[in-house]
């Protein structure tokens, strides 16, 4: 084991001295993962600790998992996970499709000029800052003088006050978090799109293909593997839902629907000061996360053949 | 009526003009090999019959139809391509059934007709592997298959052969021919590989900058050519071009090779059906085939030459040398000793099997009959 052991530093050491080059390119983005993701792990004993700002981390009594019986009893808590949960799902439904079905119309577009506005124009909306989209959507949301209201209006629809009520929080922010994200995120189906092999198209054509056909028998299953990529990445962030978005388009007439982990963590641990309860969350749903995203690989890998790792 | 009928077809891209109103018209059952260097147009011609070209002028009518503007699904065609153009996520079953199936035949016509194709082809076995799983040949063969099934007018190879190494590509050019002669379907092939064209074809089609140059059987393009182009792209190595002037030699016309550093000049009698066409003083080159070069001249006309590389081939070998300073290239059989070959100053000609053509026009002096 021994040798083992230093056969491996002796090659490492090889390594370095013949691609020092290489690992120095590499050096920065190491630092980066060290410094803000690793080092802040040590901090995950919060969790696990009866924490007070003024003894440190180190000087905090252990506390077992008390944390996370005191979460798992915390109505507000359950809400917000299942709230988050419930929102990604829907965003899996119904935002995970938007960017292929946009890709594989922008492929069918063959005009290069109409391809390229409409490309931009789809672009356009993920460079605008959160806040802004945020304020777009109050805006055009109001009751009073909103667009959306205002076109109701005119056949005889009383305003509805979709951001106060919490049956129209999800289907405001899934919506509006398409309309921000589709067109960007469907670069990377776009990219998939361009590297399937025109003459499977010219042969499709040749042997009678529709262009629907060509769509489902060659585009899709040829973009699959792409596809089911992107979905790994999604079912791992499941338990994470853009907070800044719902800080900024949540109100208290909304928890209801609209609170979710993040934004509980947020409040529970900025604004209520209890770190230790709120590092207990955040550890809960990191967890959460990884047993979702190693599953979904797993699966991926016996069912296609395609996985992450 | 022909199987394919190419009339006065131009293509342009732009301003650009790829092919100059080119015509063919192609037999049914007949095996039609297209055959130029790259950039000739060859493939432009076979994706325009197969509809994945527009046509920018003329006429293409496949089994007397006019098809300039019918789509290529409804052309009766099939098309190999060179890169197989085998659809990844399918396995070899039904790649080969896709054609069918995109057309909505029914599920027991289909497996007919699969069974049928993997049989001739000898992919029974590989039904059910991807095309990820298959050799070169294998994977070409799929693509023969899909084409098959379809029983189309008219089968399209583009270069099918040139993705494979040179064994594979000997062997799958004879199940080619083989196919052919089980399935007497009008088959149009390109490819840039002359040994492909001469051992395929019924009739060779050599195409170069856009226009047809010669048409006829590989044995008349070989033992005819038209012009240089055809006379130097068919044939390996290739007919050697050698330039002279016509000369009057004791009533008979010769070519008469110019001097070249101290080397006098050198002439060879003109062959009587191309002496016909050519007048004294003519700038012309003589097309002499690298096996119409003889060791032992004997009585012969000869020129005297100096080799300066020899490339033994086996049974036998090249001889690289310079008549008055003008390349050219021999076929010996290899002796023993292959110093001899180093050491030869003097060539017969059978000029007999000499070609005379027009230096300016590269034309042929041969009078057609």
């Amino acid at each position: 084991m021994r040798l083992r052991l230093s056969d491996y530093f002796q090659t490492l050491s090889e390594d370095l001295r013949r691609d020092w080059q290489l690992y120095l390119l590499l050096a920065p983005m190491m630092i980066w993962f060290l410094v803000f993701l690793y080092k802040p792990m040590h901090g995950l004993q919060i969790a696990f600790k009866d924490f007070s700002i003024f003894r440190g981390i180190e000087a905090s009594p252990w506390v077992g998992f008390e944390h996370f019986g005191a979460l798992f009893a915390d109505a507000m808590f359950i809400r917000a996970f299942w709230n988050t949960i419930t929102i990604s799902f829907l965003g899996l439904i119904f935002a995970f499709p938007v960017p292929i079905l946009l890709a594989l119309m922008f492929n069918e577009v063959q005009n290069a000029l109409a391809k390229r506005w409409a490309q931009t124009i789809v672009y356009l909306p993920h460079f605008i800052s959160v806040v802004i989209v945020a304020g777009i959507v109050i805006n055009f949301l109001s009751p009073s003088t909103g667009i959306v209201n205002t076109v109701l209006g005119w056949f005889g629809i009383a305003p509805i006050y979709f951001l106060t009520q919490p049956e129209w929080f999800r289907p405001v922010f899934i919506g509006s978090s398409i309309w921000k994200e589709a067109g960007f995120d469907s670069i990377v189906y776009l990219a998939a799109i361009a590297g399937v092999s025109p003459t499977l198209y010219e042969s499709a054509r040749v042997d009678g293909a529709s262009r629907w056909q060509m769509v489902w028998r060659i585009t899709l299953p040829c973009i699959l593997p792409t596809i089911i990529i992107m979905l790994i990445i999604r079912i791992g962030n499941l338990v994470e839902v853009g907070f800044e978005y719902i800080i900024l388009l949540y109100r208290p007439s909304t928890y209801q629907t609209a609170d979710v982990v993040s934004t509980f963590i947020y409040r529970t641990g900025l604004q209520g000061t209890q770190y230790d309860l709120a590092t207990a969350a955040g550890l809960f749903n990191a967890v959460i996360a990884f047993v979702l995203v190693y599953t979904a690989n797993r699966i991926s890998r016996k069912v296609s053949s395609t996985s992450l790792w | 009526m022909s199987a394919v009928d190419i009339s006065g077809v131009v293509k342009r891209y732009g301003a650009l003009e790829v092919v100059h109103g080119i015509n063919l018209a192609i037999e049914p059952k007949e095996f039609v090999v297209l055959v130029g260097p790259s950039g000739c147009g060859k493939s432009t011609t076979l994706r325009m019959v197969a509809g994945l070209e527009e046509i920018s002028g003329g006429t293409i009518s496949i089994g007397g139809r006019e098809v300039n503007k019918v789509a290529p699904k409804d052309r009766d065609v099939a098309m190999v391509f060179q890169n197989y153009a085998l659809y990844p996520h399918l396995d070899v079953a039904e790649n080969i059934a896709f054609g069918l199936r995109v057309r909505r035949e029914r599920r027991d016509v289909v497996d007919k007709a699969v069974a049928e194709a993997a049989q001739i082809l000898g992919l029974t076995e590989y039904l059910k592997r991807k095309p990820a799983d298959l050799s070169g040949g294998q994977r070409q063969r799929v693509a023969m298959g899909r084409a098959i099934v379809r029983k189309p007018q008219v089968f399209l190879f583009d270069e099918p052969l040139s993705n494979l190494d040179a064994k594979l590509r000997t062997h799958m050019r004879a199940e080619i021919k083989r196919l052919h002669r089980r399935m007497e379907a009008t088959s149009i092939y390109v490819t840039h590989d002359q040994v492909e064209a001469m051992t395929l074809a019924d009739r060779i089609v050599i195409m170069s900058n856009g226009h047809i140059e010669q048409v006829g059987s590989p044995m008349e393009v070989f033992l005819e050519p038209a012009n240089t182009f055809v006379a130097s792209f068919i044939g390996s190595p290739p007919m050697n071009l050698i330039d002279a002037t016509v000369t009057s030699v004791g009533g008979v016309l010769h070519g008469v090779i110019a001097p070249e550093n101290g080397e006098p000049a050198q002439s060879l009698p003109l062959p009587s059906a191309f002496a016909a066409g050519a007048r004294e003083g003519q700038a012309v080159k003589l097309g002499i085939r690298p096996e119409a070069m003889g060791l032992h001249p004997g009585a012969a006309p000869a020129i005297d030459c100096a080799i300066d590389l020899v490339e033994p081939l086996g049974a036998e070998a090249l001889l690289h040398g310079r008549v008055n300073g003008q390349a050219f290239i021999a076929k010996a059989e290899t002796p023993l000793d292959l110093s001899e070959l180093w050491s030869v100053e003097r060539l017969g000609i059978d000029t007999a099997r000499m070609h005379v053509f027009d230096a300016d026009t590269g034309k042929t002096l041969k009078a057609r009959g």
